[in-house]
């Protein structure tokens, strides 16, 4: 089973539910998190632990045999990304950063051996143990590199690799096809989002993503004493989401947050709001 | 001059800051604001923009699909797709999900029956321009739900802003950049004079900065610091030490204020809305800054 905690906008507080439930439910599940946030992973630090096994992820770039090669252009033409440039005489050269590894160019380059297989270092998985039970895998995208989804798949695809009962994606911010591509398989979304003007646009997006992926969708409040969360059960009745928590802002909350304890893991009254959302969510899933 | 405000991830205040920037610097420079963050774009709003002057449709994403009528499901393309996004429908067909599909062509490439993958154009997300009631004029886009990266829409923001520019004669233009590292970002840093970065004293915000700053070497562009809820957790020296280290000077430093919330929900800078603030304060001190060591240093 696979759910995702997801957020249109950034800054929302979804790794920190992400986290918290994930620590609540591996109690019940064998369980892993992914940290599918792969332009700025933090789920670690919001466990405090360091991330472990890393894995370089590689992906093709064409490397051209000139002494090959008849300059038919070819694979410039078929590059979406546009990352071949080819001189006057059709002498293909690539610009790296802008390739995303698709294989297009070597598909209908005519020449055997003209396009050899190349590759580049574009990021890093990583397969931690945690204190609680769980196991976090993490995708982390290098600095530099303009493509996440590469890295979104790599990263799915490490998490196949181990057995769980429960897996819980934690995405990026936005609504484009890598968050679309985190949440993929998910029998159950959860959107965090914020009251206020802002936030309630966003999750407007969050909730018609789900619906167009047509996966049952949750919403959680965070923040909730800073706007109008009125506003936010409206507009998640419009696209037939219930929201299930509301969390107001909370000192406790930004001090688990910022010394890497799951506020789960605490005696402070506000963990009661994560371990009743887990229990929902156990109960969906059961 | 192109000065671009960067965080590596959101939530840590930067389009509040951005737009109490540009609510600072508006009577003395002729600006343009440019909101780069695509996915989440809200630093109109937090302007007062209600009204978008004019609104162009971005047709550049390319989304594969198949005819059921030709294909002879033989599952290549399904092998080959490098992001996994064909699948087999419950009838059996193939079926690509334009959720995720990144327009590569490399399944139409492979098809054994020609015609039968086609690359369709498809509309990306739009740009917005509006003039802000402080009479500086904005650029916003966004994305359509489920397109492929936004790298090419932030390019295409920028380069409307800088006609525009030309034809007013602007001199400045403040660009929010997304959050994250990847292409929104690398085409919102790319060709900025200036880099300033927002982050708070959390060990996530440090890492996050320190992933965009690395971008931001990459265009050689000077980067400064401006340390927002700088009180919240008073133990943390790690920020501070990196900046030092790196040798990226600290604009000023902003308390955490509850004005800054309500002002977002108001749908105004916080320094318009609460002017004696002690985040206000701060800020126009950091403004200061800014004129004295970036505009005109
Ligand atoms: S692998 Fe794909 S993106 Fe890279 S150069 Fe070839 S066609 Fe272009
Ligand atoms: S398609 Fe092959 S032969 Fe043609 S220009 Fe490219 S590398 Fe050379
Ligand atoms: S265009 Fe590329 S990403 Fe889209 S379905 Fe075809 S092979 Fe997959
Ligand atoms: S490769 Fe072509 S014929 Fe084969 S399953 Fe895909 S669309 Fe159908």
């Amino acid at each position: 089973m696979q759910i995702a905690v997801s957020g249109g906008k950034g800054g929302t507080g979804k790794s920190t539910v992400a986290v918290n439930i994930a620590v609540e439910l591996a109690k019940k599940f064998k369980l892993v998190l992914a940290d599918l946030d792969v332009e700025a992973p933090n789920d670690h630090i919001l466990l405090g632990v360091n991330l472990g096994n890393e894995r370089e992820v590689h992906q093709f770039m064409p490397k051209f045999d000139y002494s090959k090669c008849i300059k038919c252009r070819k694979c410039a033409e078929v590059c979406e990304e546009h990352a071949i440039v080819t001189l006057k005489d059709g002498t293909p050269f690539l610009m790296p950063t802008l390739c995303s590894g698709c294989r297009a160019c070597e598909i209908v380059c005519p020449v055997p051996g003209a396009i050899q297989e190349g590759s580049r270092l574009i990021g890093h998985t990583y397969v931690t143990e945690t204190p609680y039970n769980f196991i976090l895998v993490t995708g982390k995208l290098r600095e530099g590199e303009e493509r996440s989804m590469p890295l979104v798949v790599a990263t799915k695809r490490r998490v196949k690799e181990l057995s769980w009962d429960l897996l819980i994606v934690d995405t990026a911010a936005g609504t484009g096809n890598t968050v679309s591509k985190a949440i993929e398989g998910s029998e159950l979304l959860i959107a965090v989002t914020e009251p206020t003007p802002l936030g309630i646009h966003d999750t407007e997006l969050i909730l018609e993503l789900g619906r167009l992926m047509e996966i049952e969708t949750w919403v959680v409040i965070n923040r909730s004493d800073l706007g109008d969360v009125n506003e936010v059960y409206r507009r998640a009745e419009r696209y037939g989401a219930e929201v299930i928590a509301e969390i107001p802002y909370s000192e406790n909350i930004v001090k688990t947050y910022v010394s890497g304890t799951p506020i789960v893991t605490t005696n402070f009254p506000e963990a009661e709001i994560f371990r009743k959302i887990a229990d929902k969510i156990y109960n969906f899933l059961r | 001059m192109q000065i671009v405000i960067a965080s590596g991830k959101g939530g840590v205040g930067k389009s509040s800051i951005t737009a109490s920037l540009l609510y600072l610097l508006k009577d003395d420079y002729r600006l343009i604001a440019v909101d780069a963050d695509a996915e989440a774009p809200n630093l109109g709003l937090l302007l007062g923009v209600t009204n978008w002057e004019e609104e162009r449709e971005h047709v550049g994403a390319k989304i594969a699909r198949i005819n059921p009528e030709t294909c002879i499901r033989c599952g290549i393309c399904r092998e080959r797709c490098p992001y996994e996004c064909i699948y087999m429908d419950e009838y059996g067909n193939y079926v690509v999900n334009e959720l995720t599909c990144e327009g590569c062509n490399v399944c139409g490439l492979v098809c054994p029956v020609p015609g039968t993958i086609t690359l369709e154009q498809v509309r990306s997300g739009v740009i917005r321009k509006a003039t802000t009631k402080y009479g500086f004029p904005i650029i916003s886009a966004q994305l359509d739900v489920g397109r492929p990266e936004s790298g090419k829409l932030v390019t295409e923001e920028k380069e409307w802003a800088s006609r525009i520019m030309k034809e007013q004669g602007l001199e400045h233009m403040i660009v929010d950049s997304a959050a994250g590292i990847g292409c929104q970002v690398i085409a919102s840093v790319g060709g900025a004079d200036v880099a300033i970065l927002i982050a708070e004293p959390t060990p996530a915000s440090l890492s996050d900065v320190q992933r965009v700053y690395k971008v931001v070497q990459h265009f050689h562009e000077p980067a400064y610091l401006i340390v927002n809820k700088a009180d919240i957790n008073p133990g943390f020296t790690k920020l501070r030490e990196w900046a030092e280290s790196e040798g990226i000077p600290i604009l000023g430093e902003i308390p955490y204020d509850s004005s800054i919330p309500k002002s977002m929900s108001m749908l105004k800078p916080f320094v318009e809305a609460f002017p004696d603030s002690k985040a206000s304060k701060a800020i126009r001190e950091v403004a200061e800054v800014i004129k004295e060591e970036i505009i005109r240093g």
